[in-house]
Formats: structure tokens, C-alpha cells, sequence
């Protein structure tokens, strides 16, 4: 499969400061894929390389094939992209600034873009100074959809969004999806990540921690077990097994998340009567908190 | 629009004033020996002449500080004002070059100006004509080329210093401190000894050192005002294009 986003190496310093480092990247056409981090951990750097606003410091990234860097006007005609707190120009209306960036893109569509004001309720005849920051990011999702491009880029876009508006900007990224385009979104919602990504980089501290499937990545590893005894069980029985978190007993019932095996924490309680164990799903926050704590500092 | 209406109204209201001028020999007793109003009226032999009135009262400070305050403020506000603003984030994601931007930033600059510098023109000859002072088109013409011609000097200067750095209070700050020592230069060259040779470091000799009001156009002068603010503008071409983008 051709890979839309390909980066080897990739990497950004200022001076001493390294902001990002080594980050390989292959992401096929058609997927959704989700970039997870803490705030400072590399994000908007890594989308800011790709779209060539900044340039690195080491290594090479190709969207379409193309050099970031040599074909960056080519690239951006089949780009659509949301910054972060996007900044839109206070004295035009919606509708002014949207076709200006039609006219730029020499895009003639109109009444797609009317549809996706529709779809997302965004008055375009008010000037932009006088819209809400939720307004004002809706405005730059449409700018980002409207071309139909093969590939969107967008950094934290849901935020602002109230929950309903979230929901119609899922069901937008479905439609891309399925229509064999490419989403790369930068995100700390954790749901969000989980509902419409099919792919999640974990990025820390400028290095890339992983890449996995979503659903790989909330199977691995990361167990919510619900033991249920016939008499009451001391608590302190457990706590010292290794990778076992959030114990709480509640009468008979013990409840805890256990990272890694489970093999220890069930001979311990199979010494005991054990009348039910249940096996909930781990939320994506579990597994995502797990790259975040004690990390040991040599990763893959 | 606002900077035009109020260039012209200046303008207007100023030559208004000329009649009373041409009649007031004394006013060249009073004023033509005094070193420090030499510095903000110019070195000039008759006050009361159209030229004379025209430097001492519009070409010399007026005119100049008004049409650079705007230049300066475009210039800036091209690059550094939308990087500041985070404007440019969504301009550069567009398919286009940043060549392509900076080139049209710097046409929509030269033609703002080039309309101010017409519309300014066109209130002089309005008002000369309006008080019927004898002035020669043509000079006046070349003092409105020379006005033209500084401005986009110290606008280039500031677009470069803003597109090179992305902070648009520097570039305002370097922009206009070398303006406002370029004019000092010139003006206090005449007075005082040792600034002489320093004058032809300054901007303004080239925009009223040779007094096109009363020579006309002074083609070495247009050479270098215009080939500077070309240097500048080359000079931001390649700054921009191989720089991070602060966004």
C-alpha cells in the first residue's frame, strides 16, 4: 500500500533544545492516524515539518512521495490543514474568507462549502471579529474540508466544538475515510482518538514511543479484572503483586488494573474461593497513561 | 483611504496658508539664520517663494514623516504583522509559494503607495492652483517621485526586517530609527562640521539633498532610492525562503 506520510529520521533541535528526534512515520492512504502526546511533547512541531513551515534539522518527510521541503506548493494542493488555535482574519465574514481560500486554491465548489456551514451551523455573513472561538474553529474545519483533499492535517481540531458538533465532525471524518482519503490528527481526547482513528503514534519528550492499531493498543498490556470471592478477602494479599494498580476491595469483590501478566495476581487468588471474574475493556486513558508514567527511558 | 484623505487634507489646508507666506519678507530675517529651524525647515534661501514654501513646509518634514510612518507601518505589518497575529499559519498552508507571497505582499505595498503618492500630488497642484501659485508641474512632480521613491525605501526596509526576523516591533523599531536618523543627518549636515560626509549616507540627501522642487528630477537620486529598496526587497526573498516560520 502507498504510504501517504512517509518520515525517516525526522527530527528539529533549537540550538541545544531537541524538540523532536528520530521520528518514522508510514502512513497508508485511507487511514486515520492518530497522533497522542502531552503538551511540549512534539506534536504541532512534527505537523509544522510536514507542512514546511519549519524545516529539519535531520532527516526527510514525503507526503505523496513528494519532499516536504522541494514540493511543498504541489503538496499543499491536495492538503487540507487546521492549526491549532487558528487565527482567521478579523474584518472578513465567513464567506469572504472562505472564497478567498477558494480563489487560492482555484476551487469552485461553492456548494459544498455552504453544505458543510450547514452541517456544522456557522453564520458566514457575520465578520469573524464578532464569532465565537467555537465559530472560529468551525470556520477553519471548512477550510480544511471544503477542497476535498487527499490528505487532511489537523491539530486538535474538535477543540471548541460542543459535543453535538463533535459527533458531525466524526461523521465528516467517516466520509473521508471511506471515500479512501487520509486524516493525520494531532489529539490528546482520548475518546476522540478511540472512536475514529485506526492508527495512534504515542509521541513523548520528541521521541516516538510506539504505533500501534487502536485496538491493539487498548488490548495490550492493560487488564481491568473484577474478582469476585465467596467470603471476604484481605486487601493486603494483593498489594504487593508486581503490575498491579488500583486495588480496591469492596466486601468480596476485588477491583484492579493489572499491567503485564495477569499469571501472579490469579495463582494468589485462586488460593482463595473465587466465584466470578470479569474482564472490562481498558480505556484508551489506561494504556495512554501507561507510556506517560514511569516510563523507563530506553524505548522502542 | 484614511491615511490619503488625511495626506490630502494636510496638504490642502497648507497651501491655504501660502498667500500669507509670500507676503512675509520677514519671516526669511527671522528664520534663515537660525541653525535649529534649518533642521526642520531645510537650508533654504526664500521662504516666501512657492518652493521655498513647498520644503520648508510640507517636503522638508511633513510630507516625508507621514508618507514613511505609513510605509513603515505596511511594510511591517506584511509578514511580521500576520506572523505576530498568527494569520500566516493558514495563509502558508494555501499552494502557494512563499515567494509568490512575499511578491504580492510587496505589489500591494508599491501600489498603496504609488496611489498616495498620486493622490498627494494631485492635492498640491489642486491647491496651488486654488491660491494661484506659479510652480513648475514637472518639479513638483519629481518632489512627489523623490517622496515616493524614500518611502519605498524605508517600507522595504521595514517588510525586510519583518520578514527576516517575524517580530513586527523590531523591524517598526530598526525601520524607523534609521529613518529618523537619516533625516537628522541631512537636516544638521549644513550646520554642523564633520556631518558633511556623513550626509551622503542618509536617505534624505537623496530625497531633497539636490531640492527637486526647484531642479527637477536628479536621476542619480531615483537610482539610489529605487535600486536600495530592490536590494532590500532581494534581501527578503532570501531570508523568508529559508527560514522557520515562527507560526
Amino acid at each position: 500500500m502507498d504510504n501517504v506520510i512517509e518520515t525517516k529520521n525526522l527530527s528539529k533541535s533549537y540550538g541545544d533544545i531537541l524538540a523532536i528526534s528520530n521520528i518514522d512515520l508510514e502512513i497508508p492512504k485511507g487511514q486515520v492516524f492518530g497522533y497522542l502526546g502531552p503538551n511540549g511533547a512534539g506534536k504541532t512541531t512534527t505537523i509544522k515539518l510536514l507542512m514546511d513551515f519549519i524545516r529539519p534539522t535531520k532527516g526527510t518527510a514525503k507526503i505523496f512521495g513528494l519532499d516536504s521541503r522541494e514540493n511543498s506548493v504541489d503538496i499543499k494542493k491536495k492538503v487540507g490543514y487546521l492549526p491549532g488555535d487558528i487565527v482567521l482574519y478579523d474584518q472578513m465574514t465567513g464567506n469572504e474568507l472562505l472564497k478567498y481560500f477558494c480563489n487560492m486554491r482555484k476551487q469552485s465548489d461553492w456548494q459544498f462549502v455552504i453544505k458543510l456551514a450547514e452541517r456544522l451551523d456557522v453564520n458566514l455573513e457575520m465578520k469573524i471579529k464578532k464569532l465565537s472561538r467555537g465559530n472560529r474553529q468551525k470556520l477553519g474545519l471548512i477550510q480544511a474540508f471544503m477542497h476535498k483533499p487527499e490528505l487532511i492535517i489537523m491539530d486538535e481540531p474538535s477543540s471548541g466544538l460542543d459535543p453535538l458538533l463533535q459527533q458531525e465532525f466524526y461523521t465528516m471524518v467517516d466520509e473521508v475515510k471511506s471515500d479512501g482519503r487520509t486524516i493525520f490528527i494531532s489529539s490528546h481526547i482520548l475518546p476522540e482518538v478511540e472512536r475514529i482513528c485506526d492508527q495512534v503514534g504515542i509521541i513523548r519528550e520528541g521521541k516516538l514511543i510506539t504505533v500501534e492499531q487502536v485496538n491493539n493498543l487498548k488490548n495490550r498490556s492493560i487488564q481491568e479484572l473484577e474478582i469476585h470471592f465467596g467470603s471476604n478477602v484481605s486487601k493486603e494479599k494483593f498489594t504487593k503483586i508486581p503490575g498491579l494498580k488500583s486495588i480496591h476491595m469492596d466486601n468480596t469483590i476485588l477491583f484492579c488494573t493489572v499491567i503485564g501478566s495477569p499469571d501472579l495476581l490469579i495463582k494468589t487468588a485462586a488460593c482463595f474461593e473465587v466465584t466470578k471474574i470479569i474482564s472490562h475493556q481498558p480505556s484508551l486513558e489506561d494504556v495512554f497513561l501507561s507510556y506517560y508514567g514511569e516510563q523507563p527511558t530506553n524505548v522502542e | 483611504m484614511w491615511w490619503t484623505i488625511g495626506i490630502v487634507s494636510i496638504n490642502l489646508i497648507t497651501l491655504l496658508f501660502y498667500p500669507s507666506f509670500a507676503d512675509a519678507q520677514e519671516l526669511n530675517d527671522l528664520f534663515l539664520d537660525n541653525n535649529m529651524m534649518k533642521a526642520f525647515i531645510g537650508d533654504i534661501p526664500d521662504l516666501t517663494s512657492p518652493e521655498g514654501f513647498l520644503d520648508s513646509q510640507l517636503f522638508f518634514l511633513l510630507i516625508p514623516l507621514l508618507f514613511i510612518a505609513f510605509s513603515i507601518t505596511q511594510g511591517t505589518g506584511a509578514i511580521a504583522g500576520e506572523e505576530e497575529k498568527g494569520t500566516l499559519d493558514v495563509l502558508v498552508s494555501l499552494p502557494i509559494s512563499r515567494q509568490w507571497l512575499l511578491l504580492h505582499k510587496l505589489i500591494s505595498m508599491f501600489v498603496t503607495l504609488l496611489i498616495l503618492s498620486l493622490m498627494t500630488l494631485a492635492s498640491l497642484v489642486t491647491g496651488a492652483i486654488i491660491v494661484s501659485m506659479e510652480i513648475s508641474f514637472y518639479n513638483l512632480s519629481a518632489a512627489i517621485l523623490n517622496v515616493f521613491g524614500l518611502s519605498l525605501l524605508f517600507g522595504t526596509l521595514g517588510f525586510t526586517i519583518g520578514s527576516s526576523t517575524g517580530k513586527r516591533g523590531t523591524s517598526i523599531g530598526i525601520s524607523g530609527g534609521i529613518a529618523v536618523l537619516s533625516y537628522f543627518i541631512n537636516a544638521l549636515a549644513p550646520a554642523v562640521e564633520g556631518l558633511e560626509h556623513a550626509r551622503h549616507l542618509s536617505a534624505f540627501y537623496y530625497y531633497i539633498g539636490n531640492d527637486p522642487i526647484l531642479n527637477g528630477i536628479n536621476i542619480t537620486d531615483i537610482c539610489v532610492l529605487f535600486s536600495l529598496s530592490l536590494a532590500f526587497c532581494i534581501s527578503a526573498f532570501i531570508s523568508f525562503n529559508r527560514r522557520d516560520l515562527g507560526t
